[in-house]
């Protein structure tokens, strides 16, 4: 699977002062972290820091970039700041590999973030939702999906450049949504041949829950087994980071040996 | 319509292992021999290139074998006794590499001492400029002591050391990272312990593009398929992007095939069977063939007319 790293958010109080200060080496110790504990993206998002959000983005992509080559991706929930802030990114980072975090299916938010992340040569992440909020349903799931994926691939996105989020809901808010989910990666990979990338936001399964490293940990592994590519999670988790390796393991993505943990280590250099 | 493009698409690459050192190199070598770096299957030349075609080593004892069916004493029965002798025949008959096995340091077989094995290693080095690959006596107890002496006898020469299992790599690691040269990985029929060999030899810090493995061998009509589809899916693992079973592969069909009844039965055997000079070889030769097919990368034999055979079949199947 893909590691996307969730520690460089400004949701976090100490990234959030190292953005306000400009204090590069909070952010690089948190991203070399991540890098050691298996991270293949780095996830940046400004948080809700004040002032300037475009020269936050960029100084907080470049002091990722200066620590590691990893994939960055730009994540916002307002298409309108992404517009702005991903051809300053590019333009800092021209070698860097971008991903756009993210658009709803909704048709006015397509219709921009898709054609931006074509013209600066980014992936994209398609949230399973539309102008009506988050789905109810898996039906709605795999319809908001399955628009984004053939808005993107029109668009001529490459689709291993292309990630479906189906959106997790906390446990103690949106139960049902949770296996709504597994059903909705299951489907959408069945009607995309080759399938594009699948990924969720794992930590939010356990928001203002007691134990979140359990239930998250549970729920990659059950995400995965359903075709999970990918997640937004904490890569220095190293209880997480380690059930998802047994989980590819036992999908047969790795020939088993002993010692298969170290060996998924070496494969990646960390 | 257009015809869609269904070649397989591999992201790994077998690493490229090369043993012995001429004298540039820092050793006595008068040639080198390189395996591996195939970027597909086997011979599949649309598939992925074959850059480097198969290898052939003979086999050298530093003992006479008592155990060799006529058609090979026919060869080597002059020599045999000698092995700086036999490894200057073999040179003759056209290996690439000598295989030299210790046999007579196993308790059983002579317990010949590690000085002693240090002095056939050397006596071999000076009787041929051929690449070698050493071998302890397959006694883990006694090859910790054997290997360390050989390593070092040979240092400089690149060799390759057979051979590091699960329960004792340390000693024979050390070794060849010590002396500078190559080493075998071996699990016999066992896929995820031969992974499991590499993790722990690289672990030491003995680099994996230096490691050659070792699955074992069997001969055709003694479970053939089941030696094959263990090569077949370590080679696919590797191709695939495992870096841990990404290693050329080295076999001996020749101990393996002259083990069979088939291979050894004398001539009272050939109104069924054909003739005994005839069937060895041929059972050799159909043995290593197979093992080509599922990507074998070094092959040790042992009557040259197989060798022959098998030779022609590379350059058939690499289209030289």
């Amino acid at each position: 699977m893909q590691i996307f790293s969730e520690r460089i958010n400004g949701m976090y109080r100490d990234v959030r002062s190292a953005i306000k200060e400009r204090n590069k080496e909070v952010v690089q110790a948190h991203v070399k972290e991540q890098v050691a504990g298996g991270a293949d993206v780095i996830d940046v998002n400004i948080g809700p820091v004040k002032g300037d959000p475009v020269g936050n983005f960029v100084w907080l992509a470049q002091t990722v970039q200066e620590a590691t080559d990893k994939t960055i991706s730009v994540d916002s929930a307002k298409p309108k700041l992404l517009l702005e802030v991903v051809p300053k990114v590019r333009e800092a980072l021209p070698d860097t590999k971008l991903v756009i975090n993210s658009s709803t299916a909704a048709a006015d938010n397509m219709e921009k973030l898709i054609p931006l992340a074509f013209e600066q040569n980014c992936g994209i992440i398609g949230l399973c939702m539309d102008q009506e909020g988050v789905p109810g349903s898996v039906e709605k799931r795999v319809e908001c999906g399955a628009t984004f994926m053939m808005m993107a691939m029109e668009a001529g996105i490459a689709v291993e450049n292309i990630y479906l989020d189906p959106i997790v809901l906390p446990v103690n808010v949106g139960a049902q949504q949770l296996p709504n989910v597994l059903e909705a990666i299951r489907q959408l990979s069945v009607v995309n041949d080759p399938p594009p990338g699948f990924i969720i936001g794992l930590s939010n399964v356990s928001t203002k829950c007691l134990k979140n490293n359990l239930l998250n940990r549970t729920y990659l592994v059950m995400c995965l087994a359903a075709g999970l590519t990918a997640a937004i999670m904490d890569a220095a988790d190293a209880e997480l980071v380690e059930a998802a390796v047994t989980t590819e393991l036992l999908m047969n993505k790795h020939l088993y040996s002993d010692d298969f943990v170290k060996a998924w280590r070496i494969q990646k250099g960390i | 319509m257009s015809v869609p493009d269904a070649k397989e698409k591999w992201t790994g690459q077998i690493s490229t292992v090369t043993i012995g050192a001429t004298s540039a190199e820092g050793g006595t070598r008068g040639s080198t021999v390189t395996i591996g770096g195939q970027t597909g299957i086997p011979f599949l030349s649309f598939d992925g290139g074959v850059p480097n075609p198969p290898a052939i080593a003979l086999e050298v004892f530093d003992v006479t074998p008592t155990t060799w069916a006529p058609p090979l004493e026919a060869i080597y029965g002059d020599v045999w006794s000698d092995p700086a002798a036999w490894a200057k025949r073999v040179t003759e008959l056209g290996a690439d590499l000598v295989n030299l096995r210790l046999i007579g340091t196993h308790p059983d077989e002579g317990d010949r001492s590690p000085d002693e094995a240090a002095e056939t290693v050397k006596a071999v080095l000076s009787a041929t400029d051929l690449p070698l690959i050493i071998w302890g006596s397959g006694v883990p107890a006694k090859d910790q002591l054997v290997m360390p002496k050989v390593a070092e006898a040979a240092s400089g020469e690149n060799c390759l050391l057979g051979a590091a299992i699960e329960d004792e790599y340390r000693t024979i690691t050390a070794a060849a990272q010590a002396a500078g040269h190559k080493l075998v990985t071996l699990a016999p029929c066992d896929i995820n312990k031969q992974k499991q060999v590499n993790i722990l030899v690289t672990d030491m810090g003995y680099p994996l593009t230096d490691i050659v493995m070792y699955p074992t061998t069997t001969a055709l009509g003694y479970g053939m398929e089941y030696i094959y589809s263990i090569l077949e899916r370590g080679r696919l693992a590797g191709l695939s992007g495992d870096k841990l079973m990404a290693q050329p592969v080295i076999l001996d069909p020749g101990f393996e095939a002259w083990r069979a009844k088939e291979a050894k039965a004398g001539d009272e055997a050939a109104d069924l069977w054909g003739p005994a000079a005839e069937r060895g070889p041929a059972w050799e030769t159909v043995t290593a063939t197979n093992l080509l097919q599922g990507g074998a990368d070094l092959l040790v034999m042992r009557h040259p007319k197989a060798v022959e055979a098998v030779r022609k079949a590379i350059s058939q199947l690499v289209g030289a």
